[in-house]
């Protein structure tokens, strides 16, 4: 954590207007935090909840200082929450390098090499994200009904790929156009093929942009939650699903739908406090860098 | 100076031929092609499919009910008052939770635009309700925060003379909107937050020289910088706000009725707990062109961002 | 080492419109050190660029070695470039990016290592092999950019406004130390520059262009001399030479009312075209000043640039001494603002009224529509 903080404080810091922190701004630095405490303090009431004992949970007033168990995670585990974890993990890796490996030559169409249309094409991408998932999900069902398909991970791959393709082109696209032009022609220059100059030359340098580009769509992935309850029932079902299960808890299981809760959002929030810097440009499809 | 005979005139004879050119056009289009096509056929092809189902009358209940009946689902679905409540209650909930959550990041990100001690982990720890899984995050809320016996906000608020209110059934849609807020509010303020980086320093100060105050600076400077950025947040949360689905499902099941139900959850309602293939078809065909008149303009505004980005 | 020859080579971005490179004719002998020069827009990059196979032959051809180079790709021309931005490959070390050329061609390590550490001793960056190209220097980076291109021993060197993102000072040094270096290598080099300075001290030839044409090729000291046409006289020599519009007389042409001589050649060639009026040409330095009152064209000294060594003046030219006070103006038109180029410190002030003579063999006489040399 202290080197992802780090990392954040460099850069945007780096171009914000300094002021001293004394008299009004530190009554606004205080504020700041209080303002970052309450935003989190649901997850972590959520997160500390999840090492009560259920009675502990839901005691007026609450208990803030308690002995911390493991028996709700234990449940969690011992429960089944092992089969949704591994489908969201499968959906996830899988769609992602599918996403990784139809964009980014896509990307690359549409920014070092530009064909004809390039702005038509990027429209089109954008477009798809506009249109509602929701009137295309019938037909969905019924095609992949027909294909026997239903209750299959393949077909939330298929469909998690489609769902981030969009983001990645646009992305990946921002990406390449990083890539001063010169350097391509210094490569082939220097005897370089395209091939050669894209895997020596252009790779290194957009690796860390691939990177972040991955983690988003992952995060997307790991949380997609219509697809999921629509077309899987038991065999693919992922982790969003298996959280339905809690919907009707009405205090009783607090302590082990907050486990369950912490179970599914912690590897997105890893991955989303690792990419934060280029959260946005993924979210705004790379129009904010 | 060399003045060889030139062929006057004569325009110099293009080396590329036309075969030529048209090869160089595959080789650059084939790279895009596979995610293209994939793209057609995951995401456009179900939405024809859907116009053909949308004449049908078609439930699931009753085999062999199939038969084409033209515009008949059309007529069901504008005479349908739940359809129309629901409608609104779709721009609502969006209007309502981009509205808030860019006035709030807005806020936050003019609050978090100065350097002070535990900058990086104050930004961390507000975007964790983003990262959060939607569903996740909307079970918190339901039960942990607003449950009316043990729900944490009861408790909070209990000082203020707040009973035992039952937040999720008596103020649904508020509730829905408050959780999509802290979701969202998170991402409107990295939107913003980038905005003032990509202010250069140098027009703040010369603001400054000319004698404008801190308020003024904001007003004349930087809000208009940030309109962009403003924008595109608007733009984006409502793409990405309209097509709610999982905090409805977890929070209220779109009630009580279909108080707090927007397109998707109640188109999701009757193709896959009333089986109404036909009518929900109709739904979804309606929820598209509405979609395409509001995202035609939004898009226009949005692709001026993208081109002002790439000239930056 | 090759011999490069454009040969009507032509480049059109879009059919019909003018061409960025119209038609040029340049022939560079082996082991020449060519400039091509020129303002922005002239096509100078574009020519090098189609050299370098990275822009399109559209008409006529580029042969190295007498090898046509229509159609050839880049990688195969056997030629080294060095850009305006040095476009060194970020992500590799120094003697990486020097020994990627190498790579490409399939020379083995060792061997590779041998000739990085050889063109890292000729370029001064043995200390800094292992770093990456952002912990250097502007000027340690356009030495490496320059190590990239010699290792290889190419054909040809192509040099692309290689020292504009340098300081003066550091431009000043690394424009001494390219000369030497190519002349110690023997390689053919054709370099692009926008700076008349660059072009006149490091050229045994200068090509000057204009507007996608070639304007000029000729040794930096025959542009000087003998400029082709008005454009080039111009654009070679800082200041710039004075350009008058001047009346045809009996025995020369009139310059702000004073009878300016001219040979009888001269005088022939104009009478042949049948000319009232020509473009008149007097560089700086080929003024004499008398005082006031003295033989030769009054005129008041508007600014004076004291560079030590010797000075500018910047005036106006009057029809008579009388006129002067009623054009006080620095911005005036071109026809009667004057450069003159003097010994340092002689003491002329703003205000001071002067009389300046022109002298004979310093005088160029240009077509006034075509603009070409009579």
């Amino acid at each position: 954590m202290t080197a992802v903080d780090e990392r954040t404080t460099a850069t945007p810091a780096a171009t914000a207007p300094r002021r001293t922190s004394r008299g009004p701004g530190a009554l606004l630095s205080v504020l700041a935090w209080i303002v970052g405490l309450g935003f989190f303090f649901p997850v972590l009431w959520m997160v500390m909840t999840a090492f009560k004992t259920e009675a502990q949970a839901v005691t007026i007033p609450p208990t803030v200082f308690f002995v911390p168990t493991f028996d709700n995670f234990a449940e969690v585990f011992g429960g089944g929450v092992g089969p949704y974890l591994l489908n969201s993990l499968f959906a996830t890796v899988a769609s992602t390098v599918l996403v990784l490996l139809l964009g980014t030559p896509a990307a690359f169409a549409l920014s070092l090499r530009p064909v004809k249309k390039t702005q038509d094409v990027l429209f089109f991408f954008i477009s798809t994200k506009m249109l509602p998932v929701v009137a295309a999900i019938v037909p969905i069902y019924v095609v992949v009904n027909y294909l026997g398909a239903l209750d299959n991970i393949w077909t939330l791959i298929v469909l998690y790929t489609a769902m981030n393709l969009p983001i990645a082109v646009w992305m990946m696209r921002s990406f390449f156009l990083e890539v001063p032009k010169e350097l391509l022609e210094a490569a082939s220059m220097d005897g370089a093929s395209l091939w050669r100059s894209l895997r020596e030359v252009v790779l290194p340098i957009i690796s860390p942009g691939m990177a972040a580009t991955a983690l988003i769509c992952s995060i997307f992935a790991w949380n997609e939650f219509f697809f999921a309850v629509n077309l899987t029932a038991s065999r693919a079902a992922t982790v969003p699903v298996y959280l339905v299960g809690f919907i009707t808890s009405e205090g009783l299981y607090f302590a082990s739908l907050c486990a369950a809760a912490t179970v599914a959002a912690l590897p997105v929030v890893i991955a989303g406090w690792i990419a934060q810097n280029k959260l946005v440009q993924g979210l705004s499809f790379g129009a904010v860098k | 100076m060399t003045t060889t005979e030139a062929p006057p005139q004569a325009a110099p004879e293009r080396q590329t031929s036309p075969a030529a050119e048209r090869r160089d056009g595959w080789i650059r289009r084939a790279p895009l092609l596979p995610a293209l096509i994939f793209t057609i056929i995951v995401t456009q092809l179900p939405f024809l499919v859907t116009i053909w189902y949308s004449l049908q009358s078609w439930n699931l209940v009753r085999p062999g009910s199939q038969r084409f009946v033209g515009f008949e689902n059309y007529a069901t679905v504008f005479t349908d008052s739940q359809f129309r409540g629901v409608a609104l209650n779709s721009i609502l909930l969006t209007l309502g939770a981009v509205a808030i959550a860019m006035v709030l990041g807005l806020l936050i990100a003019l609050l978090l635009n100065r350097a002070f001690l535990g900058r990086g982990i104050v930004r961390t720890l507000i975007i964790t309700p983003f990262l959060i899984t939607p569903v996740a995050g909307a079970l918190l809320w339901k039960s942990v925060l607003f449950d009316p016996t043990y729900g944490l906000v009861n408790f909070l608020l209990s000082p203020f003379g707040a009973g035992q209110t039952d937040w999720v059934s008596t103020f649904p849609r508020a509730a829905v909107i408050i959780a999509l807020v802290w979701q969202w509010t998170p991402f409107m303020m990295l939107l913003i937050l980038a905005g003032l980086g990509s202010q250069p320093p140098e027009v703040l100060e010369a603001a400054r020289m000319d004698g404008a105050t801190g308020f003024a600076v904001f007003r004349e400077v930087t809000l208009p910088h940030l309109r962009r950025f403003i924008e595109l947040g608007v733009v984006l949360g409502a793409i990405y706000l309209v097509n709610t689905f999982d905090t409805i499902y977890m929070m209220t099941q779109g009630g009580p009725g279909t108080a707090s139900a927007n397109l998707p959850f109640y188109i999701y309602q009757r193709a896959f707990l009333g089986f109404d293939i036909g009518e929900s078809a109709a739904m979804g065909v309606v929820t598209v062109v509405a979609t395409i008149i509001v995202a035609t303009l939004a898009l226009r505004l949005i692709f001026r961002s993208f081109s002002a980005a790439e000239e930056a | 080492m090759a011999d490069v020859v454009f040969d009507q080579a032509s480049r059109i971005y879009t059919p019909g419109a003018k061409p960025a490179v119209d038609r040029l004719d340049l022939t560079i002998e082996d082991g020449e050190f060519v400039v091509l020069v020129g303002p922005s827009g002239s096509g100078k990059s574009t020519a090098l660029r189609m050299l370098a196979g990275l822009e399109e032959i559209d008409g006529g051809s580029i042969r190295i070695d007498g090898e046509n180079m229509v159609g050839v790709a880049s990688r195969d021309r056997d030629i080294a470039m060095v850009f305006q931005n040095y476009a060194l490959y970020p992500n590799k070390t120094v003697a990486e990016n020097m020994a990627f050329p190498l790579k490409m061609a399939g020379i083995d390590k060792s061997d590779r290592a041998v000739k990085v550490k050889e063109a890292a001793e000729i370029l001064g960056l043995t200390d800094y092999l292992d770093r990456k190209p952002r912990a250097l220097s502007g000027g340690q980076r356009q030495r490496v950019a320059m190590g990239r291109a010699i290792v290889r021993e190419p054909r040809v060197f192509l040099m692309d406004e290689p020292l504009s993102n340098l300081d003066a000072k550091m431009r000043v040094q690394t424009r001494t130390e390219i000369a030497a270096l190519q002349r110690r290598l023997g390689v053919t080099t054709v370099y692009v520059t926008h700076d008349q300075v660059e072009a006149m001290t490091m050229g045994d030839r200068v090509a000057l262009l204009a507007d996608g044409k070639l304007q000029q090729f000729a040794s930096p000291a025959d542009l000087y001399d003998r400029p082709q046409n008005a454009f080039v006289a111009g654009f070679i020599g800082s200041p710039a030479m004075n350009l008058f519009r001047a009346r045809v007389t009996e025995r020369g042409v009139t310059l702000a009312g004073r009878e300016v001589a001219l040979p009888q050649d001269v005088r022939s060639t104009i009478g042949s075209k049948q000319l009232t009026e020509v473009t008149l040409g007097i560089r700086p330095e080929q003024w004499t000043v008398a005082p006031d009152g003295g033989e030769g064209i009054p005129a008041r000294v508007d600014v004076v640039e004291e560079l030590g060594s010797d000075a500018y003046l910047y005036g106006t030219l009057a029809e008579s001494s009388g006129d002067l006070s009623a054009t006080a103006s620095l911005t005036g038109s071109h026809d009667d603002s004057v450069v003159v180029r003097t010994a340092g410190r002689t003491g002329a002030r703003r205000g001071d009224r002067v009389a300046l003579t022109p002298s004979t063999e310093g005088l160029h006489l240009f077509h006034p529509e075509t603009g070409d040399r009579l």
